[in-house]
């Protein structure tokens, strides 16, 4: 277990225009699992790689323990890690591969097999200790990568998108694994994925990355509720938030926006926020939080018309016309009786609602 | 600090090896334009003045010339019949299932391995009771009939990978299957014909012992022949031989220096396993 | 549907028997006529006398006499010792100039195609350079030993018995070390470079690297590589004609060497003992690499 600290860490490729990773500054707390979210090419591989030593740090202080290990290299940084491609040495049998890293580092014989037999029996390996990866499946070969960084006992786990490579339902049954190791070894693990619902489901913190930036850290649930900008909003949800760009009117207290008729007022966010927006800003709302029906109290409640109906059984995505002409997105339960065409209202509670900067695309704070 | 120093010492370490390596060209080079007097006063000196003369009169009175033209001839005849027979062959063997496919290509591909001697005194013979016999049609044939393993086994592995739906979308489409071999395999294998091009030309300008048997009249010589001829004189005109040994080396400098890449991958084929 | 016969492959579906010959035709025809039908034919030559115009059965007479000719002997000692020497050499350097590009140094793709030159040129080529630098007079390896103060050391490297056949094996892998090199970067390069990264995290350093990881994993292509240079100095002829023709004393004389000779340049014009001669050797060749080939098998299947 370890704290990792990312102080202003930034990369930048020879002959690279701009920095892939840009002061990205961080701290993983002792036996976090931090998730790093985002979209390819947006920097979070690149970082992970720089905390494992794989890459040169241009710029910034990395420091495990208190320790500033800019200098040292990958293999006496007490790291393990667990590659996508799982990275398995495909002369060597299942055992060996465990036995490895352990052999060279001069790990006493009986230690060794203690441990590895250990480790197969948790992941399930202890029969296929004497194949080959090449006689293995996707999954156990991805065991075998686990058990390779776990048998290590490091201070720190990485993991570079383990679950890309597998079948969907495997995803699943592993991703569930992985949460469980999580809480049995209570270790520091840093996990990088693009996907969503392993960021959520697994992650105690998420540090949303985006153009080689940190565009938000915070516990799912904060990401999720409390975007700190657009990016981070539409990023996190599927589908994803809907979002408008409508003018604001009026002046101090009495702004607020329309729709057609419509009015939605701004009371909910702060008003110092909201002075510093130009004449327009983007208004955000859950597909999940709209409601198609008409409420009284209601933040703002709109007339649509129902573009498309798609039933789910669990529920029924509607993409609904608005008066002037946008589409968005609701979640309807599944038995909701709609029909292509068909007029329908729509209510948002005020506290659903989200405000953002059109320039600068940061979330406008509520009061 | 340290790496840079191991890198440079590398470099110089590279850099010494390519002299090695290159040198004896460039001393060949350098003799080529000089004449054999100035030769042995000194062996390394520049040439001063370069004699690009030499040339021609390599080319025209030391039948240098006559030498090249063969070469020539023969190469580009027996490169020609090469592509065609060999594309044919490895294309049907690629693509059509039948029971002595493999066995008809593994007999092909062992030919490889054979020394060339337990051909060679046969072919003199066939070659003479066929009136084939120092003549440059019958050095061509026997030089397609060599190269046909290596050129069947590159362009096989080649044609087996194209996707097995352009055939049938192109059988669908009411090919016959010469028009597909014609209009659908050979286009998309334009890459590794041309590698096989390259790659015969260039073992075959340079092909000596089928030469040396099969053809001993002069007129008929081919470049590494007429080049043999002049070693072992006791008079070794040594710069007239290095002036022939540039006539030869020129066309493969040629061909390298356009075709580098493919060149290296069409002569390392098969060997990265 | 074309007119004529069809095949039935083992789905049934139907293959054109005309077309498939018409294909393989033209390559089969030369392919008969001049490879494998004169292969059979030296077999059969060496069971016989074979004079310009008469031809004798004599049984296993040419394949008794093989067996005591002392200079057939020497050959086939010479070529194999070639054969084994050779790959050694060129194969390990080759290995080591790989490494040495691996390592990214500058340059790289320049020293790559200027070494891989010397494999492009024709054996009379290399030949000639090599007798002029060999010569002891004037080459520049006797000129440049006197030139140090070494003169004791100069020798007619293609003079002495005991130097000759060394000398050349040193031009063959002069000139194939390039080659060798090619295909290792080619190989190195195609390795995966996580599981290298894997190896750096499990505490290796380069030289543990290259032993653990790096080796194992290049080692089909190594074998592959010397089977082929052992082929080829099997093989040899043309340099050998072009510099010593076997001399001095049989010391450099090829199997390939001594057959020209019995064939094309012997008191007699009889052309069954040569054929004698090749039909052994072809048979020694095919033991030789069928039994590499066996010994190098790899027991398993390296997927990456």
């Amino acid at each position: 277990m370890a704290v990792v600290t990312l102080d202003r860490l930034s990369k930048r490729y020879d002959g690279g225009k701009e920095n892939a990773v840009h002061e990205v500054s961080l701290t993983i707390a002792d036996g976090e699992l931090m998730v790093f979210l985002g979209p390819s090419g947006c920097g979070k591989t690149t970082t992970l790689r720089m905390i494992a030593g794989l890459e040169s740090i241009t710029s910034g202080v990395l420091s495990i323990d208190g320790r500033i290990v800019n200098p040292v290299p990958a293999k006496d940084r007490d790291i393990a890690m667990v590659f996508q491609s799982y990275a398995l040495y495909p002369h060597m049998s299942v055992k060996d591969n465990l036995a490895f890293g352990l052999k060279r580092r001069s790990v006493d014989r009986a230690e060794i097999d203690r441990r590895v037999t250990d480790v197969a029996a948790t992941l399930g390996l202890s029969e296929l200790l004497a194949r080959r990866p090449f006689a293995l499946s996707g999954g156990q070969r991805q065991r075998v990568a686990l058990g390779r960084a776990i048998v290590r006992d490091p201070k720190v786990f990485l993991f570079d998108e383990p679950l890309s490579n597998l079948d969907a339902a495997l995803r699943a049954s592993t991703r569930q694994e992985l949460a469980r190791l999580h809480q049995r070894l209570q270790a520091t693990m840093i996990y990088v994925t693009h996907d969503q619902v392993e960021a959520m489901t697994l992650g105690d913190r998420i540090c949303v990355m985006n153009g080689g930036r940190v565009a938000q850290v915070g516990t799912p649930i904060e990401v999720y509720q409390r975007p700190a900008n657009l990016f981070v909003a539409r990023f996190l949800g599927a589908p994803p938030m809907n979002v408008l760009k409508l003018p604001i009117e009026g002046q101090g207290d009495a702004r607020a926006m329309r729709i057609n008729g419509a009015v939605v007022p701004l009371e909910a966010f702060a008003p110092e926020a909201l002075a510093v927006l130009g004449p327009e800003a983007l208004l955000g709302f859950r597909p999940e939080t709209a409601r198609l029906k008409r409420e009284d109290g209601a933040g703002v409640v709109l007339d649509g018309e129902a573009r498309l109906v798609e039933r789910l059984g669990a529920e029924t995505i509607v993409t609904l016309a608005l008066p002037n002409g946008t589409e968005v997105l609701v979640r309807a339960p599944g038995d909701t009786a709609l029909a292509m065409g068909e007029k329908a209202p729509l209510s948002i509670a005020a506290g659903d609602l989200y405000l953002f900067d059109p320039v600068t695309g940061e979330a406008v704070a509520r009061r | 600090m340290l790496a840079v120093l191991n890198r440079s010492l590398l470099l110089i370490g590279l850099s010494l090896y390519t002299a090695f390596a290159a040198s004896p060209f460039i001393w060949a080079a350098m003799m080529s334009l000089r004449t054999t007097t100035e030769i042995h006063r000194n062996h390394f000196a520049l040439p001063n003045p370069p004699h690009w003369d030499k040339f021609a009169d390599a080319w025209f009175n030391a039948n240098y010339g006559v030498y090249f033209l063969n070469s020539t001839q023969i190469v580009l005849t027996a490169v020609a019949i090469l592509t065609i027979a060999g594309s044919m062959a490895a294309h049907c063997l690629a693509r059509y299932r039948f029971r002595l496919n493999r066995t008809i290509y593994f007999i092909l591909f062992s030919t490889i391995i054979f020394p060339p001697q337990i051909t060679i005194i046969s072919l003199y013979q066939i070659l003479v009771q066929y009136g084939l016999y120092n003549s440059k049609l019958g050095l061509t044939l026997v030089y397609v009939a060599i190269q046909l393993p290596l050129t069947i086994y590159i362009l096989e592995s080649f044609f087996a990978r194209i996707p097995a739906d352009l055939f049938d979308a192109a059988r669908m489409d009411g090919y016959s299957d010469w028009e597909i071999f014609w209009r659908v395999s050979l286009p998309i294998a334009v890459p590794a014909v041309a590698t096989t091009v390259i790659l015969n030309f260039i073992l075959l300008w340079n092909e000596f012992l089928y030469a040396v048997v099969l053809i001993t009249q002069e007129d008929n010589r081919t470049l590494p022949l007429g080049i043999q001829r002049f070693i072992g004189d006791t008079q070794e005109d040594v710069g007239m031989i290095a002036t022939g040994l540039m006539i030869a080396i020129v066309p493969v400098i040629v061909v390298y220096a356009f075709f580098s890449e493919r060149l290296i991958q069409g002569m390392t084929a098969g060997a990265v396993k | 549907m074309p007119a004529g016969k069809n095949l039935d492959r083992s789905d049934g579906i139907r293959q054109p028997v005309g077309t498939i010959i018409a294909f393989l035709l033209p390559a089969l025809t030369i392919y008969v006529a001049f490879t494998a039908y004169p292969a059979i034919r030296t077999f059969w030559n060496s069971f016989h006398i074979v004079l310009p115009r008469r031809e004798e059965f004599i049984g296993l007479a040419n394949y008794i006499e093989l067996a005591k000719d002392d200079i057939f002997w020497k050959a086939v000692r010479n070529t194999i010792t070639w054969a084994c020497m050779s790959p050694l050499v060129e194969v390990s350097v080759g290995l080591i100039l790989a490494l040495a590009l691996y390592a990214k140094v500058p340059g790289s793709r320049f020293f790559r195609v200027a070494w891989f030159t010397p494999v492009l040129m024709s054996y009379i080529v290399i030949g000639i350079l090599w007798l002029w630098i060999y010569n002891y007079d004037w080459g520049p390896i006797n000129a440049g030993l006197r030139a140090l103060g070494l003169g004791f050391m100069t020798r007619a490297w293609l003079g002495e018995p005991a130097t000759a056949l060394f000398s050349l094996i040193f031009v063959t892998s002069w000139m194939w070390v390039g080659f060798n090199m090619v295909v290792l970067l080619a190989a190195l390069h195609s390795l995966p470079k996580e599981v290298i990264e894997a190896a750096e995290l499990d505490n290796c350093g380069w030289g543990a690297k290259l032993v653990f990881v790096i080796f194992p994993l290049v080692r089909a292509t190594v074998l592959n590589l010397i089977v082929l240079s052992f082929i080829g100095k099997m093989k040899i002829f043309d340099l050998v004609w072009i510099t010593t023709k076997g001399n001095p004393l049989w010391a450099t004389e090829t199997v390939s060497t001594y057959v020209y000779k019995r064939a094309f340049e012997w008191t007699t014009f009889d052309l069954g003992y040569p054929s004698t001669i090749a039909a052994v050797w072809f048979v020694i060749v095919l033991v030789a690499v069928l039994g590499l080939t066996w010994a190098f098998r790899s027991r398993e299947r390296l997927e990456y």
